[in-house]
């Protein structure tokens, strides 16, 4: 039966769904925006941020908002310390196009079956940040997906005006668009690499953390988010941060959406499709106006 | 001190590296007379599945490494024809044998089929990306549809290739476990296959392709058929995948969807070419047999093997981006 109440919750479900598929996406069009690569091992940063939040509630029993700030900075680090050591000796080297796609997705395996290694196959489960249900004309709606809507707006919200008044930011799109260019004026642009790596992993981090009560956290988290990651991305136009944004809430309502039309199990077919139909007629994406 | 690093570099200097040629002559013949030597079934097994990966990176080899088309669905390839050829095996009860080229057919149609929306598309992450949600859509449409291919719990029962009467040596039976005819067809097929890929390099077909990585505008300017030269690139590759893939199906006699369509499938191809070397001739052949036989070695490891593994690919791209072919072979290695 498709009622008004159906349609309508589904859309909410869609819209908590594409906010998750923008903060992974807005991570990854962040580090291609400034450094042009295409990081495979996104989703694992995701997986382990969730594990931050896991073992910071359950082993040490901090509340989960806490735990949230904290598993979003480690992860940041993280992502500080493995641009570092392994994505910057890469730079500037012949094969740019193609050497950080395959250095992640070695780092992608390592991270995988290192964390299958120490946390075991059992999934892991996170309890409701906030518990409790409201309830409106007839649409139910849990406090733990409103909680997820209203802290990616925020964060989004904030990362843009970040980018766009601050200091930082500035230096981030100088980078973006000219390289050598924001060198000449004293722009320290290898430090920009490694904080916008660190950002990105943080945003995938955020994104797991949110989502870990709905779903669970496990070794195999990142493989989905990675690649919704990518379609939303590229759907959005590559580097274009609102692009991403308008994307990954477009992919997550439509998903949503075809569960009503199609079963739950053609819905990941139906935006598949729908992403190689929009890239074959706009190549540059939906938002995007650079190079493809 | 320094003088005897210095003619240390003097006698790497003068080591001119083997000439690949004649190393590639001698691997062949190796390879055609190793059954004589080795019967052991193991070892047989690791050969077969090397030579199957061989194929499988070597065709990735001829769209990314010569052509500079960065495609990560590869794996779908590999799985259409295996899947194609074990269906009408079963169902139509069409012959394995015509299986193989059906098979190889099938992945040629399907990629022709994504190679149409790829066309307009450059930069390395689109036709990444693009191609990989194609893989995904065939991967879960295979698991979905479980009245055709049983799903998850995959084919079983998939019939062997029906015996050989061949003038010189008799029946040739593939039944019952025999390992030794399965190495002599798969070292046809990959004998064929890098042949064919050979001579496609070598003649100006080849020149296009890699007039296309090196600059689309250039080629395009200079009147190269783009759209021809890369459909043609996409469809020659995909149907050496789906060959291997249908071998593959008549030999494991089992099939699921993750074993074939898995990313890990993939991963596995892309880091085999560039251990070996993306864009060498013989680059791929190489990284098949260290990796498949360097993994069997590294079963002692055991749950700590793949992540030796990611720390090799890291390492390798790090300290050795060109790939062991290159440092191996310091003549022009049949074509660079």
């Amino acid at each position: 039966m498709i009622t008004g109440t159906l349609v309508i919750e589904q859309l909410l479900n869609g819209l908590v769904l594409g906010c998750m598929y923008a903060a992974v996406a807005s991570g990854l069009t962040l580090i291609w925006g400034t450094m042009k690569m295409l990081n495979f091992a996104h989703g694992e940063f995701f997986m382990i941020g969730g594990y931050f939040l896991y073992f910071a509630v359950t082993f040490f029993g901090i509340p989960p908002i806490l735990g949230l700030l904290i598993a979003v900075i480690l992860t940041y680090f993280l992502g500080v310390l493995v641009e570092r050591s392994v994505i910057h000796p890469l730079l500037d080297k012949p094969g740019w196009e193609i050497s950080p796609l395959v250095v992640t997705v070695g780092l992608s395996i390592f991270f995988q079956n290192l964390s299958l290694k120490i946390f075991g196959e059992r999934f892991k489960s996170v309890p409701y940040f906030l518990d409790g249900i409201v309830e409106i004309f007839g649409i139910r709606m849990a406090y733990q997906r409103i909680f997820i809507l209203f802290v990616t707006a925020v964060v989004m919200i904030g990362f843009w005006v970040f980018i766009k008044k601050a200091k930082f930011g500035l230096g981030l799109r100088a980078t973006a668009q000219e390289r050598d260019a924001a060198t000449l004026i004293g722009v320290n642009v290898k430090k920009i690499y490694t904080i916008t790596f660190g950002l990105s992993c943080a945003m995938a981090a955020l994104a797991a953390g949110l989502l870990a009560p709905i779903f669970s956290v496990n070794p195999w988290m990142g493989h989905a988010a990675l690649l919704k990651g990518f379609i939303t991305v590229v759907l959005g136009g590559l580097g274009s941060f609102g692009g991403a944004i308008l994307a990954g809430i477009l992919l997550g309502t439509i998903e949503s959406i075809s569960v009503i039309v199609f079963s739950s199990e053609w819905k990941d077919v139906v935006a598949f499709v729908i992403f190689i139909i929009v890239l074959t007629i706009r190549p540059s994406g939906l938002f995007g106006t650079k190079e493809w | 001190m320094s003088e005897i690093k210095k003619s240390n570099f003097k006698f790497l200097k003068t080591f001119k590296g083997i000439r690949s040629d004649r190393c590639f002559l001698a691997c062949a013949i190796l390879l055609v007379i190793f059954p004589i030597f080795v019967r052991d079934p193991y070892i047989l097994n690791v050969m077969i599945i090397s030579l199957i990966f061989a194929v499988l990176a070597a065709s990735w080899n001829l769209i990314c490494g010569y052509t500079g088309i960065f495609t990560f669905g590869h794996q779908a390839f590999f799985g259409i024809g295996a899947y194609v050829s074990s269906l009408l095996a079963m169902k139509v009860g069409i012959s394995p044998w015509y299986g193989l080229f059906i098979g190889g057919m099938a992945a040629a149609l399907a990629s022709f089929l994504i190679g149409l929306p790829s066309l307009r598309l450059r930069a390395a992450p689109y036709i990444a990306i693009m191609t990989l949600a194609f893989s995904e859509i065939v991967r879960i449409t295979c698991m979905n549809l479980v009245d055709l291919t049983r799903g998850e719990s995959g084919l079983w029962g998939i019939p062997n290739f029906p015996e050989l009467h061949l003038p010189l040596f008799g029946v040739i039976s593939f039944a019952g476990g025999v390992r030794i005819p399965y190495y002599y067809l798969i070292l046809i097929i990959f004998i064929i296959t890098m042949l064919t890929l050979y001579f496609i390099v070598n003649s100006h077909v080849g020149l296009a392709f890699r007039s296309l990585r090196d600059s689309q505008d250039a080629a395009e300017s200079l009147a190269v058929n783009i759209t021809y030269f890369k459909l043609l690139a996409f469809i020659v590759s995909a149907f050496f995948a789906g060959v291997a893939g249908s071998f593959y199906a008549h030999y494991l006699l089992i099939l699921t969807p993750s074993s074939v369509f898995s990313l890990g499938m993939m991963i596995e191809i892309m880091a085999i070419t560039l251990i070996g070397g993306l864009g060498s001739f013989m680059g791929p052949v190489l990284g098949a047999f260290l990796l498949t036989v360097g993994l069997e070695y590294l079963r002692f490891l055991g749950e700590y093997r793949f992540i030796t593994y990611g720390i090799l690919v890291v390492l390798m791209i790090l300290y050795m981006p060109q790939g062991l072919t290159k440092r191996l072979f310091r003549d022009k290695e049949i074509l660079e």
